[in-house]
């Protein structure tokens, strides 16, 4: 094999938008995140090293991803419109993971509130145009915010299949042309004084589990109302801040609601695929850049005065842990094809228990082996595993938090049993 | 439910003595009051703040002359005897700070090749002891056979390569390595217990004080846990050290690794029990599926016992081997094949197990786990860093090597 890129995905799957995305995200991981991120860790509240790679990133002087989501109309790339929206956020994801999945999850989770108003059938053009300047006319970063998690029930709000909101004790209230919020949200990505624009899924009947309580609202960050705390130290995963977020009295036009009764919760409902699409290629690209850094080790270092690749017993090791890449970056784009079939015949709307069921389980699994591997990797390391200078122990804290989220483990293994042995009452 | 955490992780009551169950009664005590009642002062600055809370275990209470004989000024627990004993204190170490359970015992350890009734070295005890042993603290690191490079063609310990060279050099014996890795504490330390290798390609054991001129520190190494233990890796070049630092004895390095197991497991034991405490107020704390305690529900209440499971069983293999390593006219002295290859069995099941029960603990506590504000993610990154030291080389590949060598009579195998 000649290098990382060799491990296998279905060529089938390839979007028009693959080979050029992938040169250009690997070329700025290249110069501005690869040299740099040995030093994220201690960079976790200022960003000064941070941000800048996340202009060039993000912003119109860069690569301008951030409005890759919008309709051309208002200036995006049209992605969300396309056919292969899944798909090409699994290549960003991976080429993001690759060089540091804390900026690959604070870069994509801009995406995740604007995916509920630009992505087919669920197109908000009016709002797209009231919310899209502040994106694609910003030469620096701009992010966004997902707030979902509260502080009782953690992620509740994910299980909508069970709850259906009910949980929810976030409310909106509509007084004459505006909403107002109250409620207090705990850990989104890109809070902490990052964002500019919140989604923020809430009720408007506060203890319902009917679908057309739940609604979702875009509220920016400056709205008075509005309070943030100082992000949390982790354990890893430095370029994505979280800290809680307060709405008190929180007032925003009308029209910022994504859609309206029912169709709110569907719309939010996609954004559970797309998460776990985009976790898969988080952590195919971390898995992948392990691979990288184990390959030069066991290239370099002996046991048995050999190279420790040339091992029997080492080599049956690190054979199952490039195996399992190989294995889960096939699984990854299957789940990004699962996503991109839905407008066909064949394919299944994202928010169908099938489509849910079936890429939270590949998510789940990816996970596990992602956390499993890298831990062996650091292992063949032995003294040198825990080492920041060989990369991989960055990506053992960083992609934990991946399998922890979205309603962890428990939840990806409750929405495959849903759908798999069609449970009804779990 | 009973809280007292050696009432539910049962244990082998009659292998502790009533003065080592005091002893980790203090140990306990020290934990509770110095580090876990006041953690989320602990945040930054480990390496300073728990410097002083060593400082109180090891000199004030003096757990660092545990290992030297009542005539050095020990406490008398350098025989074998007190394999389960001091297992016992060193999990009460770990609860509260791994880091400090490490170094702790990383001292134990390279004491113990000279202070161990069996293998008594009078002489460099009487004086080691007095500099490294006494009212200021001071800090041991150990360098192991490990990774080799390529190109290098070096002598071998079980397959892992010792780098350091001694040479024997009229009265003194001289040193020679590059780059070489300590087990920790490397940029920190007061000396140096190196695995190296004669003329003859046999390995032995030098004691090297790190202000002897030519042993080079680099620069200190960021790592993922142990962050009251700063390392860095060590040149030697040409240090000069007198004869009697040098111990040359069959089945030393054997000795090493087998207490090394012991007692690491036992620190890694102990932070997963204090996860345990953590864990469990969590459980019975969060409500999941809009009114559900989570420890009642079944999928959770799966995952609990999972970690309670790894967790006790741990403990129980961990006193097994403290207990095989009690009993030398049974089964064979500390330092002999047999115990080395149950030490190493052992020692690599008891972090895998205690990692697991923090990966799979982790899970149910979502972003909390994650977040430094709890300390479990403190946890978690500590027994990983002491598992990839532990194993020091491709996994437990080597490990395998030496368990399967023992159990199938296959003696050339990565010999």
């Amino acid at each position: 094999m000649k290098n990382f890129d060799e491990f296998s995905r279905p060529m089938e799957y390839t979007s028009p938008m693959d080979a050029h995305l992938r040169s250009a995200i690997r070329n700025w991981a290249q110069k501005e995140v690869m040299p740099f991120r040995r030093s994220f860790d201690e960079d976790w509240l200022d960003h000064k090293l941070i941000e800048p790679a996340f202009d060039k990133l993000m912003g119109n002087k860069g690569l301008g991803i951030q409005k890759a989501l919008f309709p051309s109309e208002v200036g995006g790339w049209g992605l969300g419109q396309s056919d292969y929206l899944f798909r090409v956020s699994l290549v960003m994801a991976e080429e993001l993971g690759r060089a540091d999945t804390g900026m690959a999850v604070a870069s994509m989770v801009s995406f995740w509130p604007l995916i509920t108003i630009t992505v087919s059938p669920y197109l908000n053009m009016d709002l797209c145009r009231q919310i899209a300047p502040m994106f694609v006319n910003a030469d620096k970063a701009v992010f966004a915010a997902n707030a979902m998690t509260e502080p009782q029930g953690g992620s509740d709000v994910e299980n909508m299949e069970l709850l259906k909101g009910k949980t929810l004790k976030t409310t909106a209230r509509l007084e004459g042309e505006e909403w107002v919020i109250n409620g207090h949200k705990l850990w989104p990505t890109n809070s902490g004084g990052v964002s500019s624009l919140f989604g923020v899924p809430c009720t408007t009947n506060p203890g319902s589990d009917d679908p057309n309580a739940f609604a979702f609202i875009f509220v920016p960050v400056k709205t008075p109302g509005v309070a943030e705390g100082n992000p949390y130290e982790k354990a890893g995963m430095a370029a994505d801040k979280n800290s809680d977020i307060w709405f008190d009295q929180a007032r925003v036009p009308k029209s910022y609601r994504a859609h309206g009764p029912g169709t709110d919760k569907d719309a939010f409902y996609q954004l559970i695929s797309m998460g776990q699409v985009a976790s898969c290629g988080f952590l195919t690209g971390a898995m992948m850049n392990m691979y990288e850094r184990l390959y030069t080790f066991v290239s370099t270092r002996t046991y048995n005065n050999r190279p420790l690749k040339e091992n029997d017993a080492i080599a049956g090791i690190i054979g199952r842990i490039a195996g399992d890449i190989d294995i889960c970056r096939i699984l990854a784009h299957e789940a990004a094809m699962i996503g991109d079939r839905r407008n066909t015949p064949y394919g299944d709307p994202i928010i169908s228990p099938q489509t849910i069921g079936r890429i939270r389980n590949i998510k789940d699994f990816v996970s596990d082996r992602a956390v499993d591997i890298i831990g062996q990797a650091m292992d063949v390391l032995g003294a040198y595993g825990a080492d920041r200078e060989w990369d991989i122990e960055k990506h053992w804290r960083d992609i934990k938090i991946i399998q922890l989220w979205m309603g962890g483990k428990q939840l990806c293994q409750m929405e495959a049993a849903r759908w798999f042995f069609n449970c009804e009452t779990l | 439910m009973n809280k007292n955490l050696d009432a539910i992780f049962l244990y082998p009551l009659p292998w502790v003595d009533d003065e080592a169950r005091m002893f980790a009664d203090t140990a306990r005590d020290w934990a509770n009051k110095e580090i876990i009642s006041d953690r989320l002062n602990y945040q930054k600055n480990y390496q300073e703040l728990f410097k002083e809370k060593r400082r109180i275990l090891s000199v004030d209470i003096g757990f660092q002359r545990l290992v030297l004989a009542e005539d050095n000024g020990g406490f008398g627990w350098n025989t074998p005897s007190s394999a389960p004993g001091i297992m016992n204190v060193f999990s009460e170490i770990g609860r509260a700070d791994a880091a400090t359970g490490y170094v702790t015992a990383i001292k134990y350890v390279i004491f113990a090749t000279i202070a161990m009734e069996h293998n008594m070295n009078k002489n460099l005890c009487d004086i080691l002891a007095p500099q490294y042993l006494a009212d200021e603290i001071k800090t041991l690191s150990l360098i192991l056979p490990g990774a080799g490079r390529t190109g290098e063609e070096t002598p071998l310990f079980m397959g892992r390569s010792i780098r350091a060279r001694i040479e024997e050099k009229e009265d003194a014996f001289i040193l020679d390595g590059e780059a070489l890795r300590p087990m920790g504490c490397g940029a920190d330390a007061d000396l140096f217990c190196i695995a190296c290798a004669d003329s003859d390609r046999q390995p032995c054991v030098a004691f090297v004080p790190a202000e002897t001129k030519g042993v080079i520190k680099g620069e200190p190494i960021q790592q993922t846990g142990l962050d009251a233990c700063r390392n860095a890796d060590i040149t030697l070049k040409k240090v000069r050290i007198p004869k009697e630092n040098c111990i040359k004895r069959d089945g030393v390095i054997m000795e090493i690794y087998i207490w090394l197991n012991l007692l690491l497991g036992g620190v890694s034991i102990g932070a997963a029990m204090n996860f345990h405490e953590i864990l469990d107020e969590w459980a019975e704390s969060r409500v999941i599926k809009g009114g559900e305690p989570m420890k009642e529900n079944p999928l959770c209440a799966s995952v609990l016992a999972e970690v309670a499971d790894d967790i006790a069983t741990a403990r129980l293999i961990n006193f097994s081997l403290s207990h095989i390593m009690a009993q030398p006219d049974e089964w064979g002295k500390v330092g002999d094949k047999g115990i080395y290859t149950f030490a190493q069995m052992i020692g690599s099941r008891v972090q895998r197990l205690s990692l697991n029960a923090l990966n799979r603990g982790m899970e149910l506590m979502g972003s909390a786990g994650y977040a430094k504000e709890w300390h479990v993610e403190k946890h978690w990154r500590d027994i990983k860093t002491i598992q990839s030291h532990l194993a020091g080389l491709a996994s437990n590949a080597p490990v395998m090597m030496d368990v399967s060598r023992f159990f199938y009579n296959s003696p050339e195998v990565q010999k």
